[in-house]
Protein backbone atom coordinates (compact mmCIF):
# COMPACT_ATOMS: atom_id res chain seq x y z
CA UNK A 1 0.00 0.00 0.00
CA UNK A 2 1.13 3.52 -0.80
CA UNK A 3 -0.37 5.39 2.11
CA UNK A 4 -1.09 9.03 1.26
CA UNK A 5 -3.78 9.83 3.83
CA UNK A 6 -1.70 11.09 6.73
CA UNK A 7 -3.79 14.26 7.01
CA UNK A 8 -6.51 11.96 8.36
CA UNK A 9 -4.30 9.61 10.39
CA UNK A 10 -0.67 8.66 10.07
CA UNK A 11 -0.66 4.91 9.52
CA UNK A 12 3.05 4.29 9.70
CA UNK A 13 4.29 5.07 13.22
CA UNK A 14 7.65 4.84 14.89
CA UNK A 15 7.95 1.26 16.26
CA UNK A 16 8.27 2.66 19.79
CA UNK A 17 4.64 3.79 19.67
CA UNK A 18 3.04 0.35 19.52
CA UNK A 19 5.64 -0.91 22.00
CA UNK A 20 4.64 1.78 24.46
CA UNK A 21 0.94 0.98 24.02
CA UNK A 22 1.53 -2.72 24.65
CA UNK A 23 3.67 -1.98 27.69
CA UNK A 24 1.03 0.34 29.15
CA UNK A 25 -1.72 -2.20 28.64
CA UNK A 26 0.34 -4.86 30.39
CA UNK A 27 1.65 -2.84 33.32
CA UNK A 28 -0.25 0.40 33.90
CA UNK A 29 -3.49 1.15 35.73
CA UNK A 30 -5.20 4.53 36.27
CA UNK A 31 -3.31 7.64 37.41
CA UNK A 32 -4.63 9.17 40.61
CA UNK A 33 -6.84 6.18 41.36
CA UNK A 34 -4.54 4.38 43.75
CA UNK A 35 -1.12 4.60 45.29
CA UNK A 36 0.03 1.19 44.06
CA UNK A 37 2.81 0.63 41.60
CA UNK A 38 0.61 0.14 38.53
CA UNK A 39 -1.23 3.40 39.19
CA UNK A 40 1.94 5.36 39.87
CA UNK A 41 3.63 3.95 36.77
CA UNK A 42 0.67 5.22 34.74
CA UNK A 43 0.81 8.57 36.51
CA UNK A 44 4.49 8.90 35.70
CA UNK A 45 3.91 8.17 32.00
CA UNK A 46 1.02 10.63 31.79
CA UNK A 47 3.07 13.34 33.48
CA UNK A 48 6.05 12.77 31.19
CA UNK A 49 3.74 13.16 28.22
CA UNK A 50 2.41 16.45 29.61
CA UNK A 51 5.96 17.68 30.26
CA UNK A 52 7.15 16.72 26.79
CA UNK A 53 4.18 18.41 25.12
CA UNK A 54 4.62 21.53 27.25
CA UNK A 55 8.26 21.82 26.18
CA UNK A 56 7.49 21.15 22.52
CA UNK A 57 4.61 23.63 22.26
CA UNK A 58 5.75 26.49 24.49
CA UNK A 59 3.27 25.90 27.31
CA UNK A 60 4.17 27.41 30.70
CA UNK A 61 3.30 24.39 32.80
CA UNK A 62 2.49 20.71 32.25
CA UNK A 63 -0.80 21.35 34.08
CA UNK A 64 -1.95 23.40 31.10
CA UNK A 65 -1.68 20.38 28.81
CA UNK A 66 -5.04 18.59 28.71
CA UNK A 67 -5.58 15.11 27.29
CA UNK A 68 -8.58 14.78 25.03
CA UNK A 69 -10.07 12.16 22.73
CA UNK A 70 -8.96 14.03 19.62
CA UNK A 71 -8.66 17.58 18.26
CA UNK A 72 -12.44 17.85 17.86
CA UNK A 73 -12.91 17.25 21.59
CA UNK A 74 -10.21 19.82 22.34
CA UNK A 75 -11.79 22.39 20.02
CA UNK A 76 -15.19 21.84 21.59
CA UNK A 77 -13.69 22.54 25.03
CA UNK A 78 -12.08 25.75 23.79
CA UNK A 79 -15.13 26.96 21.88
CA UNK A 80 -17.58 26.16 24.68
CA UNK A 81 -15.38 28.17 27.03
CA UNK A 82 -15.07 31.31 24.93
CA UNK A 83 -18.18 31.44 22.78
CA UNK A 84 -21.70 31.94 24.06
CA UNK A 85 -24.97 31.70 22.15
CA UNK A 86 -25.30 34.50 19.63
CA UNK A 87 -21.67 35.66 19.88
CA UNK A 88 -19.76 36.75 16.80
CA UNK A 89 -16.70 34.66 15.93
CA UNK A 90 -14.13 35.32 13.22
CA UNK A 91 -12.71 32.24 11.52
CA UNK A 92 -10.29 31.70 8.66
CA UNK A 93 -11.71 30.50 5.36
CA UNK A 94 -10.17 27.06 5.90
CA UNK A 95 -11.81 25.78 9.07
CA UNK A 96 -12.93 22.21 9.61
CA UNK A 97 -16.37 21.12 10.78
CA UNK A 98 -14.73 20.49 14.16
CA UNK A 99 -14.77 24.27 14.45
CA UNK A 100 -17.86 25.28 12.52
CA UNK A 101 -20.31 22.68 13.85
CA UNK A 102 -19.77 23.63 17.51
CA UNK A 103 -20.22 27.27 16.46
CA UNK A 104 -23.43 26.40 14.64
CA UNK A 105 -24.68 24.55 17.72
CA UNK A 106 -24.11 27.73 19.72
CA UNK A 107 -25.93 29.75 17.07
CA UNK A 108 -22.81 31.90 16.76
CA UNK A 109 -22.54 34.54 14.06
CA UNK A 110 -19.64 33.37 11.90
CA UNK A 111 -17.55 35.95 10.05
CA UNK A 112 -15.08 34.45 7.57
CA UNK A 113 -11.72 36.11 6.97
CA UNK A 114 -10.65 34.55 3.71
CA UNK A 115 -8.25 36.24 1.29
CA UNK A 116 -7.89 33.32 -1.10
CA UNK A 117 -5.90 30.13 -1.29
CA UNK A 118 -2.13 30.45 -0.68
CA UNK A 119 -2.45 34.21 -0.19
CA UNK A 120 -1.34 34.81 3.41
CA UNK A 121 -0.97 38.59 3.03
CA UNK A 122 -4.55 38.88 1.78
CA UNK A 123 -5.74 36.76 4.71
CA UNK A 124 -4.03 39.08 7.19
CA UNK A 125 -5.65 42.10 5.56
CA UNK A 126 -9.06 40.40 5.77
CA UNK A 127 -8.49 39.42 9.38
CA UNK A 128 -7.49 42.96 10.31
CA UNK A 129 -10.63 44.28 8.61
CA UNK A 130 -12.83 41.77 10.43
CA UNK A 131 -11.28 42.63 13.78
CA UNK A 132 -11.87 46.34 13.24
CA UNK A 133 -15.43 45.84 11.94
CA UNK A 134 -16.82 43.55 14.63
CA UNK A 135 -15.93 42.76 18.19
CA UNK A 136 -15.73 38.96 18.11
CA UNK A 137 -15.78 36.75 21.17
CA UNK A 138 -12.90 34.85 19.61
CA UNK A 139 -10.86 34.26 16.48
CA UNK A 140 -10.43 30.65 15.41
CA UNK A 141 -7.70 29.89 12.93
CA UNK A 142 -6.27 26.68 11.60
CA UNK A 143 -2.51 26.68 11.18
CA UNK A 144 -2.70 24.49 8.08
CA UNK A 145 -5.71 23.71 5.87
CA UNK A 146 -6.54 20.01 6.03
CA UNK A 147 -7.72 20.12 2.41
CA UNK A 148 -5.02 22.14 0.66
CA UNK A 149 -2.04 22.14 3.01
CA UNK A 150 -2.15 25.94 2.98
CA UNK A 151 -0.01 27.26 5.86
CA UNK A 152 -1.71 30.27 7.36
CA UNK A 153 0.49 33.03 8.84
CA UNK A 154 -0.25 32.24 12.47
CA UNK A 155 2.48 34.35 14.06
CA UNK A 156 1.15 37.52 12.47
CA UNK A 157 -2.50 36.57 12.89
CA UNK A 158 -1.86 36.02 16.59
CA UNK A 159 -0.25 39.45 16.83
CA UNK A 160 -3.32 41.04 15.23
CA UNK A 161 -5.57 39.26 17.73
CA UNK A 162 -3.33 40.36 20.59
CA UNK A 163 -3.45 43.98 19.44
CA UNK A 164 -7.24 43.78 19.23
CA UNK A 165 -7.54 42.05 22.61
CA UNK A 166 -9.45 39.14 21.08
CA UNK A 167 -8.76 35.61 22.32
CA UNK A 168 -7.34 33.23 19.73
CA UNK A 169 -8.06 29.53 19.35
CA UNK A 170 -5.57 27.71 17.13
CA UNK A 171 -6.46 24.50 15.36
CA UNK A 172 -3.10 22.78 15.03
CA UNK A 173 -4.57 19.53 13.72
CA UNK A 174 -2.49 19.54 10.55
CA UNK A 175 0.55 21.37 11.86
CA UNK A 176 1.52 19.80 15.18
CA UNK A 177 4.62 17.77 14.46
CA UNK A 178 5.61 19.65 11.32
CA UNK A 179 5.39 23.35 12.19
CA UNK A 180 6.27 25.15 15.40
CA UNK A 181 3.22 25.43 17.66
CA UNK A 182 4.03 28.35 19.95
CA UNK A 183 1.27 28.84 22.50
CA UNK A 184 3.42 31.21 24.54
CA UNK A 185 4.63 33.37 21.65
CA UNK A 186 1.13 33.58 20.23
CA UNK A 187 -0.40 34.30 23.66
CA UNK A 188 -3.25 32.16 22.35
CA UNK A 189 -6.13 31.24 24.62
CA UNK A 190 -6.08 27.64 23.41
CA UNK A 191 -4.48 25.38 20.83
CA UNK A 192 -6.00 22.04 19.87
CA UNK A 193 -4.36 19.08 18.18
CA UNK A 194 -4.85 15.37 17.60
CA UNK A 195 -2.32 12.82 18.75
CA UNK A 196 -2.83 10.49 15.80
CA UNK A 197 -1.62 12.64 12.90
CA UNK A 198 1.72 14.47 12.87
CA UNK A 199 2.49 13.47 16.45
CA UNK A 200 2.39 9.78 15.46
CA UNK A 201 0.38 8.68 18.49
CA UNK A 202 -2.55 6.25 18.48
CA UNK A 203 -6.10 7.17 17.48
CA UNK A 204 -8.18 8.33 20.44
CA UNK A 205 -5.58 10.80 21.66
CA UNK A 206 -5.53 14.58 21.48
CA UNK A 207 -4.28 17.62 23.33
CA UNK A 208 -5.72 20.93 24.38
CA UNK A 209 -3.07 23.47 25.30
CA UNK A 210 -4.46 26.12 27.63
CA UNK A 211 -3.23 29.67 27.96
CA UNK A 212 -4.07 31.79 30.95
CA UNK A 213 -7.86 31.68 30.60
CA UNK A 214 -10.05 29.49 32.78
CA UNK A 215 -11.66 26.71 30.77
CA UNK A 216 -15.08 25.20 31.20
CA UNK A 217 -15.49 21.43 31.40
CA UNK A 218 -17.50 19.44 28.90
CA UNK A 219 -17.47 16.29 31.01
CA UNK A 220 -18.18 16.08 34.73
CA UNK A 221 -17.07 13.25 36.95
CA UNK A 222 -14.29 11.76 39.02
CA UNK A 223 -10.82 13.28 38.90
CA UNK A 224 -9.08 11.58 41.81
CA UNK A 225 -8.98 14.96 43.58
CA UNK A 226 -11.27 16.96 45.90
CA UNK A 227 -13.66 14.03 45.99
CA UNK A 228 -15.87 15.54 48.71
CA UNK A 229 -16.82 18.44 46.46
CA UNK A 230 -19.63 18.07 43.96
CA UNK A 231 -18.24 20.78 41.69
CA UNK A 232 -15.39 20.07 39.32
CA UNK A 233 -11.99 21.23 40.65
CA UNK A 234 -11.12 24.78 39.65
CA UNK A 235 -7.56 23.88 38.67
CA UNK A 236 -6.04 22.25 35.62
CA UNK A 237 -5.72 19.60 34.39
CA UNK A 238 -8.33 18.03 36.68
CA UNK A 239 -11.03 20.54 35.73
CA UNK A 240 -11.09 19.28 32.16
CA UNK A 241 -10.19 15.61 32.62
CA UNK A 242 -13.09 13.73 34.23
CA UNK A 243 -13.00 9.95 34.14
CA UNK A 244 -10.31 7.39 33.51
CA UNK A 245 -7.68 8.46 31.04
CA UNK A 246 -6.58 6.65 27.90
CA UNK A 247 -3.27 5.65 29.48
CA UNK A 248 -2.27 3.24 26.71
CA UNK A 249 -2.97 5.95 24.13
CA UNK A 250 -1.07 8.55 26.11
CA UNK A 251 1.90 6.20 26.46
CA UNK A 252 1.89 5.80 22.67
CA UNK A 253 1.53 9.54 22.22
CA UNK A 254 4.56 10.10 24.45
CA UNK A 255 6.59 7.81 22.19
CA UNK A 256 5.31 9.75 19.17
CA UNK A 257 6.20 13.10 20.73
CA UNK A 258 9.68 11.83 21.48
CA UNK A 259 10.07 10.77 17.87
CA UNK A 260 9.02 14.23 16.66
CA UNK A 261 11.32 15.87 19.20
CA UNK A 262 14.29 13.75 18.09
CA UNK A 263 13.63 14.12 14.36
CA UNK A 264 12.82 17.83 14.61
CA UNK A 265 9.75 19.49 13.13
CA UNK A 266 11.87 21.44 10.64
CA UNK A 267 13.38 18.22 9.28
CA UNK A 268 9.97 16.54 9.03
CA UNK A 269 8.43 19.57 7.30
CA UNK A 270 11.34 19.82 4.86
CA UNK A 271 10.96 16.13 3.98
CA UNK A 272 7.20 16.45 3.45
CA UNK A 273 7.56 19.60 1.36
CA UNK A 274 10.20 17.92 -0.78
CA UNK A 275 7.79 15.05 -1.42
CA UNK A 276 4.95 17.43 -2.29
CA UNK A 277 7.14 19.36 -4.73
CA UNK A 278 8.02 16.05 -6.37
CA UNK A 279 4.34 15.08 -6.46
CA UNK A 280 3.49 18.40 -8.12
CA UNK A 281 6.25 17.87 -10.68
CA UNK A 282 5.08 14.35 -11.54
CA UNK A 283 1.34 15.05 -11.50
CA UNK A 284 1.66 18.20 -13.58
CA UNK A 285 2.82 15.94 -16.44
CA UNK A 286 -0.52 14.12 -16.44
CA UNK A 287 -3.04 15.69 -18.83
CA UNK A 288 -6.42 16.74 -17.43
CA UNK A 289 -5.32 17.18 -13.83
CA UNK A 290 -5.92 20.39 -11.93
CA UNK A 291 -3.51 20.77 -9.01
CA UNK A 292 -4.05 23.11 -6.08
CA UNK A 293 -0.39 23.96 -5.93
CA UNK A 294 1.07 26.59 -3.66
CA UNK A 295 4.57 25.16 -3.49
CA UNK A 296 6.11 28.24 -5.09
CA UNK A 297 4.72 30.40 -2.24
CA UNK A 298 6.37 28.35 0.50
CA UNK A 299 2.95 28.25 2.16
CA UNK A 300 2.13 24.60 1.49
CA UNK A 301 2.79 21.71 3.83
CA UNK A 302 2.61 17.98 3.10
CA UNK A 303 -0.86 18.00 1.53
CA UNK A 304 -1.85 18.30 -2.14
CA UNK A 305 -5.40 18.45 -3.46
CA UNK A 306 -6.24 17.81 -7.09
CA UNK A 307 -9.08 17.14 -9.49
CA UNK A 308 -9.23 15.15 -12.73
CA UNK A 309 -11.21 16.49 -15.61
CA UNK A 310 -14.37 14.47 -16.19
CA UNK A 311 -13.82 12.10 -13.26
CA UNK A 312 -15.73 12.32 -9.98
CA UNK A 313 -13.28 12.70 -7.11
CA UNK A 314 -14.79 9.79 -5.14
CA UNK A 315 -14.59 7.57 -8.22
CA UNK A 316 -10.94 8.49 -8.65
CA UNK A 317 -10.27 7.79 -4.98
CA UNK A 318 -11.89 4.37 -5.43
CA UNK A 319 -9.81 3.59 -8.53
CA UNK A 320 -6.64 4.47 -6.66
CA UNK A 321 -7.70 2.38 -3.67
CA UNK A 322 -8.16 -0.65 -5.91
CA UNK A 323 -4.56 -0.18 -7.05
CA UNK A 324 -3.26 0.05 -3.48
CA UNK A 325 -3.04 3.81 -3.11
CA UNK A 326 -4.75 5.31 -0.05
CA UNK A 327 -5.95 8.89 -0.55
CA UNK A 328 -9.03 10.76 0.61
CA UNK A 329 -11.64 12.24 -1.70
CA UNK A 330 -14.66 14.45 -1.16
CA UNK A 331 -15.09 17.48 1.08
CA UNK A 332 -12.76 16.33 3.88
CA UNK A 333 -15.23 17.55 6.56
CA UNK A 334 -14.30 21.09 5.56
CA UNK A 335 -17.01 22.71 3.43
CA UNK A 336 -15.80 26.18 4.38
CA UNK A 337 -12.38 25.40 2.90
CA UNK A 338 -13.94 24.12 -0.31
CA UNK A 339 -16.20 27.16 -0.43
CA UNK A 340 -13.14 29.42 -0.13
CA UNK A 341 -11.31 27.57 -2.90
CA UNK A 342 -14.34 27.22 -5.18
CA UNK A 343 -14.44 23.42 -5.01
CA UNK A 344 -17.57 22.95 -2.91
CA UNK A 345 -19.56 21.44 -5.77
CA UNK A 346 -16.91 18.97 -6.90
CA UNK A 347 -14.70 18.22 -3.93
CA UNK A 348 -11.10 17.19 -4.47
CA UNK A 349 -8.81 14.22 -4.12
CA UNK A 350 -6.29 14.80 -1.38
CA UNK A 351 -2.87 13.19 -1.11
CA UNK A 352 -1.04 13.79 2.16
CA UNK A 353 2.36 12.54 3.27
CA UNK A 354 4.21 11.85 6.50
CA UNK A 355 7.79 11.45 7.62
CA UNK A 356 7.63 7.82 6.51
CA UNK A 357 6.78 8.33 2.84
CA UNK A 358 9.51 8.09 0.21
CA UNK A 359 10.23 9.63 -3.16
CA UNK A 360 9.82 6.20 -4.73
CA UNK A 361 6.25 6.03 -3.40
CA UNK A 362 5.47 9.42 -4.92
CA UNK A 363 6.75 8.25 -8.30
CA UNK A 364 4.74 5.00 -8.12
CA UNK A 365 1.64 6.97 -7.10
CA UNK A 366 2.02 9.24 -10.13
CA UNK A 367 2.44 6.25 -12.43
CA UNK A 368 -0.66 4.52 -11.02
CA UNK A 369 -2.68 7.74 -11.24
CA UNK A 370 -1.75 8.06 -14.90
CA UNK A 371 -2.89 4.48 -15.48
CA UNK A 372 -6.28 4.81 -13.77
CA UNK A 373 -7.30 7.98 -15.59
CA UNK B 1 12.13 8.15 60.51
CA UNK B 2 10.55 11.59 60.68
CA UNK B 3 9.21 12.89 57.40
CA UNK B 4 7.06 15.65 56.03
CA UNK B 5 4.17 15.58 53.63
CA UNK B 6 3.61 18.47 51.24
CA UNK B 7 -0.10 18.28 50.38
CA UNK B 8 -0.85 19.12 46.76
CA UNK B 9 -4.11 20.04 45.08
CA UNK B 10 -3.73 17.48 42.30
CA UNK B 11 -1.64 14.54 41.24
CA UNK B 12 -0.15 16.62 38.43
CA UNK B 13 0.80 19.39 40.84
CA UNK B 14 2.39 16.78 43.11
CA UNK B 15 4.33 15.50 40.11
CA UNK B 16 5.51 19.00 39.27
CA UNK B 17 6.51 19.50 42.90
CA UNK B 18 8.44 16.22 43.00
CA UNK B 19 10.09 16.98 39.67
CA UNK B 20 11.25 20.40 40.91
CA UNK B 21 12.72 18.82 44.04
CA UNK B 22 14.42 16.02 42.17
CA UNK B 23 16.03 18.52 39.81
CA UNK B 24 17.60 19.98 42.96
CA UNK B 25 18.74 16.49 44.02
CA UNK B 26 16.18 16.28 46.82
CA UNK B 27 14.58 12.87 47.10
CA UNK B 28 10.81 13.20 46.82
CA UNK B 29 8.17 10.50 46.77
CA UNK B 30 4.56 10.93 45.69
CA UNK B 31 1.83 9.18 47.61
CA UNK B 32 -1.89 9.51 48.18
CA UNK B 33 -2.55 11.84 51.10
CA UNK B 34 -3.66 10.11 54.30
CA UNK B 35 -7.41 10.59 54.72
CA UNK B 36 -6.98 12.74 57.82
CA UNK B 37 -5.05 15.43 55.98
CA UNK B 38 -6.45 15.10 52.47
CA UNK B 39 -8.67 18.15 52.84
CA UNK B 40 -11.68 18.07 50.51
CA UNK B 41 -11.38 14.38 49.78
CA UNK B 42 -8.68 12.67 47.75
CA UNK B 43 -5.38 14.39 47.14
CA UNK B 44 -1.73 13.58 46.67
CA UNK B 45 1.27 14.53 48.75
CA UNK B 46 4.99 14.70 48.25
CA UNK B 47 7.03 13.06 50.97
CA UNK B 48 10.40 14.55 51.93
CA UNK B 49 12.71 13.68 54.78
CA UNK B 50 13.13 15.91 57.79
CA UNK B 51 16.64 16.92 56.85
CA UNK B 52 15.53 18.06 53.38
CA UNK B 53 12.44 20.10 54.26
CA UNK B 54 14.12 23.50 54.64
CA UNK B 55 15.95 23.19 51.35
CA UNK B 56 12.83 21.82 49.66
CA UNK B 57 10.84 24.88 50.70
CA UNK B 58 13.54 27.16 49.28
CA UNK B 59 13.58 25.24 45.99
CA UNK B 60 9.80 25.32 45.69
CA UNK B 61 9.61 29.03 46.51
CA UNK B 62 12.18 29.70 43.80
CA UNK B 63 10.06 27.68 41.35
CA UNK B 64 6.94 29.66 42.28
CA UNK B 65 5.41 26.57 43.86
CA UNK B 66 5.37 27.36 47.58
CA UNK B 67 3.19 24.77 49.29
CA UNK B 68 0.12 25.84 51.21
CA UNK B 69 -0.03 22.86 53.58
CA UNK B 70 2.78 20.77 55.03
CA UNK B 71 2.38 18.06 57.69
CA UNK B 72 4.84 16.25 59.88
CA UNK B 73 4.29 12.65 60.85
CA UNK B 74 4.37 12.32 64.62
CA UNK B 75 5.89 9.35 66.42
CA UNK B 76 2.40 7.97 67.15
CA UNK B 77 1.60 7.91 63.43
CA UNK B 78 -0.63 10.99 63.50
CA UNK B 79 -0.06 14.07 61.37
CA UNK B 80 0.38 17.63 62.55
CA UNK B 81 0.27 20.66 60.30
CA UNK B 82 3.48 22.65 60.20
CA UNK B 83 3.36 26.44 60.33
CA UNK B 84 5.16 27.80 57.30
Amino acid sequence: VIYLDSAATTLQKPPAVSGAVRNAMAHMASPGRGGHRAAMLAADTVFRCRETAARLFEVDSPEQVIFTLNATHALNLAIRTLVHPGDTVVISGYEHNAVTRPLKALDAHIVVADGGLFRPEAFLTELGDCLSRCQPAAVICTQVSNVFGYILPLDRAAALCGDAGVPLIVDASQSAGTLPVRLGTWKAAFAAMPGHKGLYGPQGTGLLLCGSRAAEPLLYGGTGSQSLRQEMPDFLPDRLEAGTQNVAGIAGLLAGLRYVQAAGTETILAHEQRLIRRMVRELSRIPGLRLFDGTDTGAQSGVLSFQAEGVDCEELGERLSRRGVAVRAGLHCAPYAHQSAGTLETGTVRASVSAFNTEGEIDRFAAILREVL
Amino acid sequence: MVYYLIVCRSLTYAQRTAAALERAAITAHILRSPKTIAGEGCSHSVKVSQRNLAEALVVLKRAGMSPSRVYIMESDGSYKEVEL
